[in-house]
């Protein structure tokens, strides 16, 4: 076999494994958007597959959630949003200044270590966590708030932002920086002005991973809120243990609403995404 | 890096020192957050560890230390060591078979030119999907036994319907199937970044020299992903240590307590049961273990690769 042809075969089985695994990865997908269009009789006797063809889609799922029953859902939807933005702006503006800092400024030569602290905190299980912040909470009456959550949440993504960021400062040309502040700007004004808006991908990255972090996230809140501050995990798995049967055409257009928009946003800005996911590893 | 001087040229005195306010004013937030809900519960819990302290008893002031007691008693659970078990076999489970997926599909990946952004952009997609909906909606539909597509399909091949969620066995199974097709995406994407970073004109040269395909992979790709590849798994073997939210949602640690895994433990004896002393003991208890395993992990990896 020439090599052209033993090269032609190699791509044949890329895109063979390739696809293979892409429908892996869709086949769940596509089972929960179907869903959301069966009726309870098309899950009671057999599964069902193709829309049209072995059973007749309908819009009462969706009808349930967006007409009937829309303000119950929209609580803790509103939550899961709220909680989203606010704890990963915070995390973002305190974050990447102190990832500016230790990339400008020099702490005694300590610079590394405090990186290094900031990202101890991966190592710790989040089990060790929920039993303090239980008591912690509860003592600050700020259980089942979605204060509680905005705290956690905005102090889990900090040194993972510090990190990356700190590294994507480091990149950065001072001279810009340097010129701008012999022109008489100071630093707030130049971190605000001109560094950050350099660094806008390196922030969408970090700002999206905290996004998604925090509007999955499931340990923390089951831990600390119970009704009125819940999130969207939180309030699917209430849906089930509450009712004891699942309503699966429901729960699947519960989930789309959920997934769709962070899984859009990620798959969207795919570059900066993965660039800060890989980010760790690529570094050590 | 650590040792970059000061930025600004010394003409500029008169700012350093308003600089020198910034410094701090940057820095002091991040630290003064993390030190508190890092330092603090760690240190609690390490309190906690050593007491009776009970949730429903906070306040009474009348909180004992119990020395060892607390690590005591967990040694001689019996079910806590099942949980200790259930979550080495998971993680024994999902580990290699991710690092096996992951190398063969990032392989594929970089062999190809066409369409390498349309699949990479649509690898992502389960890291973005929250565990609750992958596990709850996703496992718990495909997993069904009477009328799942997984059963259903099986049957229309032959096979029996297989008890996933009611057999300890098949439920473990369940949930590892679960954590690959989420974290599967983690390694793809990590060992593409690794080969991508492996220069083409090496490889040719290998092959140029007589190397076959394999020992040219063998012999030039393996060492130079290398690197990369033991973060990669560092990072998975950490992470599955700590799984418990599709266990949650998908089995609730049963049948009795086959699927059950340390993290769940805690949040079952802390959380729900109000013991915060063995809870603290437990999550102690996996924290030193996870630092012994990760050091141990990075001192031999770095001595297998020759970096010290």
């Amino acid at each position: 076999m020439g090599l052209a042809a033993q090269k032609r075969v190699r791509t044949i089985i890329s895109y063979c494994i390739l696809g293979f695994w892409s429908f892996i990865l869709l086949f769940p997908m596509y089972w929960v958007v179907i869903t959301s269009f069966k009726n309870a009789i098309d899950m009671s006797i057999k599964a069902t597959y193709m829309p049209f063809i072995d059973f007749q889609p309908g819009l009462h799922a969706w009808r349930y959630l967006f007409v009937d029953r829309l303000t119950w859902f929209l609580d803790p939807f509103m939550n899961s949003v709220l909680v989203a933005f606010i704890s990963s702006t915070v995390a973002l503006v305190i974050g990447s200044s102190a990832g500016y800092a230790l990339a400008r400024f020099d702490y005694g030569g300590r610079n590394n270590s405090i990186v290094l602290g900031f990202m101890s905190q991966r190592m710790f299980p989040g089990a060790l966590f929920i039993l303090a912040f239980l008591v912690m909470f509860r003592e600050l009456g700020l259980l089942d708030t979605r204060l509680a959550l905005i705290i956690v949440y905005s102090s889990g993504a900090i040194p993972f932002i510090v990190w990356v960021m700190r590294d994507f400062f480091e990149g950065l040309p001072v001279e810009i920086e340097e010129s701008a502040m012999i022109d008489g700007a100071n630093r707030l004004g130049v971190l605000f002005r001109i560094a950050m808006p350099l660094a806008a991908p390196g922030l969408v990255a970090v700002f999206v991973l905290s996004l998604i972090g925090a509007w999955n996230e499931y340990l923390v809140a089951l831990t600390l809120t119970f009704r009125e501050a819940i999130t969207i995990p939180l309030f699917m798995t209430m849906q089930v243990s509450q009712t004891g049967y699942t309503e699966w055409w429901n729960m699947s257009a519960i989930s789309l609403v959920s997934v769709i928009p962070v899984v859009a946003a990620g798959m969207a800005l795919e570059k900066y995404i993965t660039g800060g996911l890989t980010f760790g590893a690529l570094k050590g | 890096m650590a040792t970059e001087p000061q930025i600004y040229p010394s003409k500029r005195f008169r700012f350093e020192i308003r600089d020198n306010l910034w410094k701090w004013i940057f820095l002091v937030p991040a630290v003064a957050i993390i030190l508190i809900l890092l330092a603090v519960p760690v240190l609690w819990t390490l309190y906690a560890a050593f007491t009776d302290l009970h949730l429903y008893r906070i306040g009474d002031f009348d909180t004992k230390f119990v020395g060892l007691a607390n690590f005591e008693k967990l040694l001689n659970n019996r079910s806590f060591w099942r949980t200790a078990r259930n979550t080495v076999v998971f993680m024994l489970g999902v580990v290699p078979t991710q690092l096996i997926i992951g190398l063969t599909v990032a392989l594929a990946l970089n062999n190809i030119t066409r369409g390498q952004k349309l699949f990479r952009t649509w690898f992502l997609m389960p890291l973005m999907v929250s565990p609750v909906v992958v596990s709850f909606i996703v496992g718990r539909m495909l997993f069904q036994e009477d009328i799942g597509p997984i059963n259903d399909i099986l049957r229309s091949f032959g096979f029996e319907g297989v008890p996933w969620l009611t057999s300890p066995t098949w439920a473990m199974v369940a949930l590892m199937a679960i954590d690959v097709w989420q974290w599967s995406s983690f390694m793809i994407l990590m060992l593409l970044a690794a080969l991508q970073g492996v220069p083409p004109d090496l490889h040719e040269a290998a092959r140029v020299d007589g190397a076959n395909q394999l020992q040219a992979f063998w012999r030039i790709t393996v060492p130079l992903i290398m690197p990369i590849t033991m973060t990669a798994l560092l990072i998975r073997i950490i992470d599955a240590f700590k799984v418990v939210e599709i266990i949650m949602v998908l089995t609730g640690g049963g049948p009795g307590q086959a699927t059950e895994s340390v993290t769940l433990a805690i949040y079952r004896t802390g959380v729900k049961g109000g013991d915060l002393a063995f809870g603290s003991s437990q999550a102690y208890f996996l924290l030193i273990v996870l630092m012994i395993f990760g050091g141990a992990y990075l001192v031999l990896t770095r001595r297998a690769m020759g970096k010290d």
